[in-house]
């Protein structure tokens, strides 16, 4: 009986394989644009303007203090109706990378406060600008703290982007309930599902948790 | 003094943090080759008054000029900072760089230089403060003594006018002090501008030109090393004196 029902399953690899490049695609990037957004953010946090800061603040409490799905189905179903169009894809990429954005971004600040005050003294008295303390003396310590923070917020990336198959997008998740209609084990197709899930974020996880190790040795 | 041998010259600078006074009517001035010794108890404004001058510390009245530039102006400030070595109590190596590249990061970002030319200057000054062979050790590896006197060097590429130094030894554990000292003591007789905060007490006898007792955010006496530890006019700094060198 497991073997037959099985082979079915495998029999739509198409469809699984489909769906695991999708999600790895929507994950991927919006992890790069994420990123990119998310660093700025950091930036903007920890800097010294404390209204910028404050507003920023509050932007990333509201996406942070809210569920995902409303926030995919407020991209999706409400901005159309201001006049913007976007395409599934498009609104899973711009609602995943605002997220990530928004995690990255407190994140970030969290590492760049964590830089102690004297490191900013020293590249201040040295004569450099604002932009090169922060690239050359600040941004780099502030990444060594926040990398297994970073990696482990990759992987509750990949996850949330399940839920963009709430609005039509073959992912991996959507790739289960449609299997699931034509092989009536819901148990098996979810576990295969899973496993492909965890296939992409268990090496993650790892990398997390030696980073972080190796973290704590280089600041002894 | 000349304007053109002055190089430091506070003129009733004041300075509070809230109703603290921490700064009282500063008025000094630091000729070009001095060095000028600042000692005095803790909270005494020693500190706030060196990293006044290469703007690390803002202050509310008073003028001060260093090497021609006058410190109100915060857009002269970043070509004066190039100007003006600070080192640290605690060093505040960059960690995620080795001491050659701690070395040459300003030299080649700020100042300009390239690579090749930066690196020759930043061998020549970790082979002087005696580091020839930690160029390519993070400051992790390095003993405080190491780590301070990578700072030293530094500082020294940017080839700077004047060097401050902020309470550079009290980090170090005793058997490292001597090690930056001699490289102090080595600076001043080239004929560096240093303001040095301080309580080595030797180091002031044998390089400084002036020492100066600051309490309660005022300067109570300057004099010359052998009249300030001999014969010290005013009863706070024979007080001090009486603390500090008595054991």
């Amino acid at each position: 009986m497991f073997w037959f029902y099985a082979e079915r399953i495998l029999g739509y690899w198409p469809v699984l394989l489909k769906g695991l490049g999708m999600t790895l695609g929507l994950s991927l990037l919006s992890l790069l644009i994420g990123a990119a957004i998310g660093f700025a953010f950091g930036i903007i946090r920890a800097g010294g303007n404390r209204w910028l800061s404050r507003a920023l603040g509050l932007y990333i409490d509201l996406f942070r203090g809210t569920p995902f799905l409303v926030q995919v189905f407020i991209v999706f179903f409400i901005l159309p109706a201001a006049g913007i169009e976007l395409s599934a894809f498009a609104a899973g990429v711009v609602a995943l990378s605002n997220l990530a954005a928004c995690f990255i971004g407190e994140i970030v600040a969290a590492g760049l406060k964590a830089v102690p005050q004297g490191q900013r003294e020293a590249a201040l008295a040295s004569g450099m600008t604002p932009a090169q303390q922060m690239r050359l003396v600040l941004m780099p310590q502030a990444v060594r703290i926040v990398t297994p923070s970073l990696v482990g917020q990759f992987v509750l990336l990949i996850k949330d982007s399940s839920v963009v198959s709430a609005i039509g997008l073959l992912d991996l998740t959507r790739s289960g309930w449609m299997i699931v209609q034509s092989v009536p084990q819901g148990l098996m197709v979810f576990g295969t599902v899973g496993l492909g899930y965890f296939i992409i974020c268990y090496p993650l996880i790892l990398l997390s948790r030696r980073l972080e190790r190796r973290g704590q040795d280089a600041l002894l | 003094m000349g304007k053109e041998a002055r190089m430091i010259e506070f003129s009733g600078v004041n300075k509070w943090f809230g109703p603290l006074h921490v700064l009282n009517d500063i008025s000094l001035t630091v000729g070009k080759g001095e060095v000028v010794v600042v000692c005095g108890p803790s909270g005494s404004g020693k500190s706030t008054l060196i990293r006044c001058v290469n703007g690390l510390e803002p202050f509310q009245q008073g003028r001060l000029v260093v090497d021609g530039t006058d410190l109100s102006n915060r857009r002269a400030l970043r070509a004066l900072r190039m100007e003006v070595g600070f080192v640290f109590q605690s060093f505040n190596l960059y960690p995620h760089k080795t001491a050659l590249e701690n070395v040459t990061l300003a030299p080649i970002h700020v100042r300009g230089l390239n690579r090749t030319e930066a690196e020759a200057r930043g061998r020549a000054l970790l082979e002087k403060v005696g580091l020839g062979d930690k160029m390519g050790n993070y400051p992790h590896q390095l003993s405080g003594g190491q780590q301070q006197r990578v700072a030293i060097a530094r500082s020294l590429c940017m080839q700077p006018k004047v060097m401050l130094f902020d309470e550079p030894t009290s980090a170090l554990d005793p058997e490292m002090i001597n090690e930056v000292l001699d490289v102090m003591v080595g600076l001043a007789r080239e004929g560096m501008t240093m303001m040095v905060v301080t309580h080595e007490m030797g180091f002031a006898r044998k390089v400084a030109d002036r020492v100066i007792f600051m309490d309660r955010g005022a300067i109570v006496e300057t004099a010359p090393p052998e009249t300030f530890f001999t014969a010290p006019l005013h009863a706070r700094t024979r007080d001090f004196l009486g603390k500090i060198l008595h054991h």
